[in-house]
């Protein structure tokens, strides 16, 4: 039952038709609520008593980081669905989602890095947070061209899938790193289980920056995942059509 | 699974280049090292070990680099495909031989160069087992990476497998600091031995697809 509603409705053709209906309003949405947060942020959050104006880099940071994560999670996901149920659909979301992954992932460990100088006064550290978001930039563009390396789509496809399970080991590593290791990073201040450490004022322009920049990356995904398979089911009649 | 044990050990045995290649270039990176540098002036045991993880971390990866490769490309990897034999039990035979006749001999290399470099007697043995269990994780992590990119380049197996290796180097650094503090080194030696087993045990299943895909 489970595998006939995902094949149902997991097919290239109802997600190109599907996301078509809610494009313009995910991105548009996503686009005012990360504007508003960061207009927010920048021009009406207090100051820092602490690190003064350059903490409001956290509303750049903070989002960047936490998808730079999320995304390799939804990643590893939709291995195990083309894994587990050959879900051809899940493989395309996977090779689309890869660059956004490493675009925001590039996002965070920049961002963090211009962070550094005035609260740690260097732009790099070998800090275990730090390095292991490295390490899944990297694992990003590894993915990215394994992908490349193969002729046979369908071979890489699986290949991809493996990579990807195998590699979701390294999230845990990147979310736990800063309670594991003494570190120079912070531990995070928004945790599901206890109350934010950091002041409403600021909680709010944060959460708007958060889910703003979640509903663009998801634009941004969908519009990569379309053109993508467009071009790797460019003789499909129903691609001829729909072109 | 003494047949196959015997029989990828003759393989093995053959293929000098294969086994007696990465154990001569770890001898001369470890050489190498104390000579690029004026030992007058740095207390060179308290950073020596750094080179025998790195060296430890890239020897292992060149002796892993051909371990399907050259099954694959002679069509023996089809074979075993074709008539369905255990894949899983190859694949493990297989890492299991090369830890056996490559990584245990790197540890003892690594171990007595520590040794010869200033480390205790006594807690040579301690640096023999950390090398020997990180042998253990690297092997099968560098085999996957190996798996994945065979016929493609050592390049593509080096980017796709060495960011799953460098939180092992975190751990093995760790361990190494227990041994020159001596505090915590059974609970670092555990956690090693722990991430080993369950590799060990894992890893020739993911091998095993990421191989079959390539002969499918």
């Amino acid at each position: 039952m489970i595998t006939s509603f995902i094949h149902r409705f997991s097919s290239p053709k109802s997600f190109v038709e599907v996301t078509a209906r809610f494009f313009s309003y995910v991105m548009y949405l996503g686009l005012f609520l990360l504007a508003t947060g960061w207009i927010w942020g920048l021009a009406f959050a207090p100051e820092d008593a602490i690190q003064g104006n350059s903490y409001r880099i956290i509303f750049l940071h903070v989002p960047a980081s936490i998808f730079a994560q999320l995304i390799y999670f939804f990643m590893a996901v939709c291995a195990l669905m083309h894994l587990v149920w050959r879900v051809k659909l899940a493989a395309y979301l996977i090779k689309s989602s890869a660059p956004v992954g490493a675009l925001i992932t590039f996002i965070a460990l920049f961002s963090g890095s211009i962070w550094g100088i005035p609260t740690w006064g260097t732009w790099w550290q070998w800090d275990a947070r730090i390095t292991s978001t490295l390490i899944l930039f990297i694992m990003y563009l590894g993915i990215i061209t394994l992908h490349s390396s193969f002729s046979n789509a369908e071979k890489a496809d699986r290949l991809m899938s493996i990579l990807v399970v195998v590699g979701v080991v390294n999230i845990p590593i990147i979310k736990k790193s800063v309670d594991w290791w003494s570190t120079l990073h912070q531990p995070a201040s928004i945790t599901i289980s206890e109350a934010p450490s950091i002041d409403l004022s600021m909680l709010y322009p944060l959460l708007i920056s958060i889910s703003g920049m979640g509903l663009t990356l998801i634009a941004l995904g969908i519009l990569i995942s379309k053109l993508y398979i467009i071009t790797r089911e460019k003789t499909k009649k129903w691609v001829q059509n729909y072109v | 699974m003494i047949n196959l044990l015997t029989h990828e050990a003759f393989k093995l045995r053959h293929r000098l280049r294969a086994w007696l290649g990465p154990l001569l270039i770890m001898v001369l990176v470890l050489i190498a090292f104390p000579l690029s540098i004026d030992v007058s002036q740095y207390d060179l045991n308290k950073f020596y070990f750094s080179i025998i993880v790195v060296s430890l971390l890239v020897i292992s990866f060149l002796a892993t680099e051909s371990i399907f490769s050259e099954d694959y490309e002679d069509g023996s990897l089809e074979q075993i495909y074709l008539e369905e034999k255990d894949f899983y039990k190859v694949v493990l035979t297989k890492i299991s031989i090369y830890i056996f006749f490559i990584g245990i001999p790197m540890s003892l290399i690594g171990s007595l160069f520590s040794f010869a470099n200033g480390v205790a007697a006594d807690e040579t043995p301690k640096i023999f087992v950390i090398l020997t269990f990180s042998t253990l994780i690297l092997f099968n992590i560098f085999s996957f990476g190996s798996a994945l990119s065979i016929n493609k380049g050592a390049m593509l197996g080096v980017l796709v497998s060495l960011p799953l290796a460098l939180p092992v180097i975190v751990l093995l650094g760790r361990a190494i600091r227990t041994v020159q503090y001596g505090e915590g080194f059974i609970e670092v030696l555990s956690l090693l031995a722990g991430v080993g087993l369950i590799l060990a045990a894992v890893m020739p299943i993911i091998i095993s697809a990421t191989l079959k895909t390539h002969l499918e």
